[in-house]
């Protein structure tokens, strides 16, 4: 059985490359997953459109390394640029639809977004994939050790979440809090909902588009696959399970959600199996959250108003 | 030619969609929430006849009466374990879609873990030569698809004009409160649109899995499809959904005539967002709350 299935992930990489891998891999969704608490744990806004914003970060990172050999700073500025633009576009229809409508129309944006990156062949590789983009590297010196580059997405986890706690603590975190808990008198305080909303919209898909730059030039190789629908379910349960409305939340979800199925690995179950286990264990914990503690683990928020009818 | 083709084809499509989209339709007017989990009662239906036919070697009718059996029973699990709780918790529409995707996600992976991600076929290849139409080639199967979209759409109609549940079930869509006030059980009536919605679902599944395989990974085309095309045909009304879904299917086949087939979901989806933003109540609905401040 054990002979079967190759090696063990501690043969192939070495413990410490390994837990590097999966401290890399956390760092990205505490990215993830943080921008997009901004939207649907602050805001109220919930997004299945978080897959697209990483997805257009990367691609526009991959095509910028690929064909103009340009920096990684000048990469990371074009990615959190046009992602933000994306946003803009997600975020408009939230002027005129709410609650699961509005989370439709997100889910529409996904779908386009995954289906212009699967099948516009001449331009992102198609379902082909962009191989080859370099490892980042600042005027000549390349961050290739692992743990250089884990250094580098620990900075930018660091930095997202500085950012992004400024935000929530400051009078515009209170106005988005205010509008998920009641638009209308939001509105009524003279406070600009669309604006806030649309601007929100931006600044998590920007955000999110940074995660993208860092996968691209981490893994070297994208593909539409890794920025699907369900990649975008994946990083929505992380902020569901961690809590939505708090920060702290989504880091402890990213370690849950990212670590937590990689123990699957040492049970000694084949590749397969490992792989639809840990999808049922994420299901099942949607719905044992829903049912027994909506808000996740440290949340304040559960998305339940708008609701039964 | 060519047209006749495309405008046979288109009828068969929307007709798929129909099939598709009338159980969802009804257990969102009901439930008010989306049932990611469509999808996946849609996949299990081809699974269980796949199991009791090409398996354990059934009759095919018996095979066909088990998966149908086997989602009415899925689809009231769903309700009865999870929803009605939640429901009862006064859970929002969001939050009983976060669990119905969750049960989604349970489902698909449960099949590919029973029996794998590759595809699974009813029968064993036998290319069946269509027969001609009006200078267009349809298969039986197709000419079943048509036929039984219409008398669902018609017995459907009937159903909710004429019957007791139906009266029953649409006063439930209509304003929740006032039906229970009026002494329906809202809980009773929910329950039964998803056994409806659950077995209806079946039978677009099964007449098409005997012309094309599955695979478990299906099931979130099909929520989405059926989300569309409740959307763009307006909750409200049967007809609706019938209408929504010849117009989603005629736009897809002449949109990818003259582009190509891969930007079929592509085109699906603009037409959402377009429907979304300019007419959210769709063809033949009235304006809903969920519109605008």
């Amino acid at each position: 059985m054990a002979a079967k299935q190759g090696k063990s992930p501690f043969e192939l990489l070495g413990l410490m490359e390994y837990l590097l891998h999966i401290l890399i891999l956390i760092g990205i969704y505490v990215i993830l997953s943080v921008s997009l608490n901004l939207l649907a744990g602050y805001t109220g806004l919930l997004s299945i459109a978080h897959a697209a914003f990483y997805g257009v970060g990367a691609y526009v990172a991959a095509l910028l390394a690929l064909r103009l050999h340009s920096p990684f700073l000048i990469n990371i500025f074009c990615a959190v640029i046009l992602s933000g633009l994306l946003g803009l576009l997600v975020g408009l229809p939230s002027l005129r639809i709410r609650d699961d409508y509005f989370v439709i129309a997100t889910f529409a944006f996904q779908v386009i977004t995954f289906s212009v990156l699967n099948n516009w062949v001449s331009f992102t590789g198609g379902p082909m994939g962009l191989p080859g983009i370099p490892p980042v590297s600042f005027g000549g010196l390349v961050l290739s050790p692992k743990w250089v580059f884990f250094l580098l997405v620990l900075l930018f986890a660091v930095l997202v979440l500085l950012i992004s706690w400024r935000l929530v603590a400051s009078p515009f975190g209170r106005v988005l809090k205010a509008i998920r808990e009641d638009e209308v008198f939001a509105a009524s305080l003279g406070k600009d909902v669309s604006y806030y909303k649309v601007l929100v919209f931006v600044v998590g898909a920007g955000i999110a588009g940074i995660a993208g730059v860092l996968y691209a030039h981490y893994i070297s190789f994208i593909d539409p696959t890794s920025f699907t629908v369900m990649e975008s379910i994946f990083i929505i349960s992380i902020v569901i399970i961690g809590g939505a409305g708090n920060l702290w939340g989504s880091v402890i979800g990213a370690v849950v959600m990212v670590a937590l199925p990689e123990l699957l690995r040492f049970v000694g179950l084949p590749n397969v199996v490992a792989a639809n286990l840990r999808q049922i264990l994420y299901g099942a914990l949607l719905v044992a959250f829903m049912m027994a503690r909506p808000q996740g683990l440290l949340g304040e928020y559960s998305f339940g108003k708008g609701g039964g009818r | 030619m060519i047209f006749s083709q495309l405008v046979i084809n288109a009828i068969i499509a929307g007709s798929f969609y129909a099939l598709v989209a009338i159980g969802f339709s009804l257990i969102y007017k009901t439930a008010r929430f989306f049932h990611f989990a469509h999808g996946s009662v849609y996949t299990v239906a081809a699974y269980l006849c796949y199991l009791c036919f090409s398996l354990w070697h059934l009759p095919l009718l018996i095979a066909f009466a088990a998966a149908i059996v086997g989602c009415i029973v899925l689809g009231v699990l769903c309700e009865l374990l999870i929803y009605r709780p939640l429901r009862g918790r006064g859970a929002g529409s969001l939050e009983l879609a976060i669990a119905s995707l969750g049960i989604f996600i349970i489902l698909q992976n449960t099949l590919s873990l029973l029996f794998g991600e590759e595809t699974k076929t009813l029968f064993s290849v036998e290319v069946k030569e269509g027969m001609m139409l009006f200078g267009a080639k349809i298969t039986s199967t197709q000419i079943a698809i048509i036929a039984s979209a219409l008398f669902v759409l018609f017995c459907g109609f009937i159903l909710l004009k004429h019957t007791r549940i139906g009266i029953q079930l649409r006063a439930v869509a209509n304003d929740p409160t006032l039906a229970v006030i009026s002494g329906i059980d809202r809980n009773t009536v929910v329950m039964m649109s998803f056994a409806l919605g659950s077995g209806l679902v079946a039978i677009p599944s099964l007449l098409l899995f005997t012309e094309i395989d599955v695979t478990p990974t299906i099931g979130l085309n099909i929520f989405m499809m059926s989300v569309v095309v409740m959307i763009i045909g307006g909750i409200d009304s049967i007809p609706g959904v019938y209408l929504g879904a010849m117009f989603l299917s005629f736009v897809q086949t002449f949109g990818t005539y003259f582009s190509s087939s891969k930007w079929q979901e592509a085109i699906a989806f603009c037409l959402l967002l377009l429907f979304l933003l300019f007419r959210p109540q769709g063809f033949l609905g009235r304006k809903a709350g969920k519109i605008t401040l």
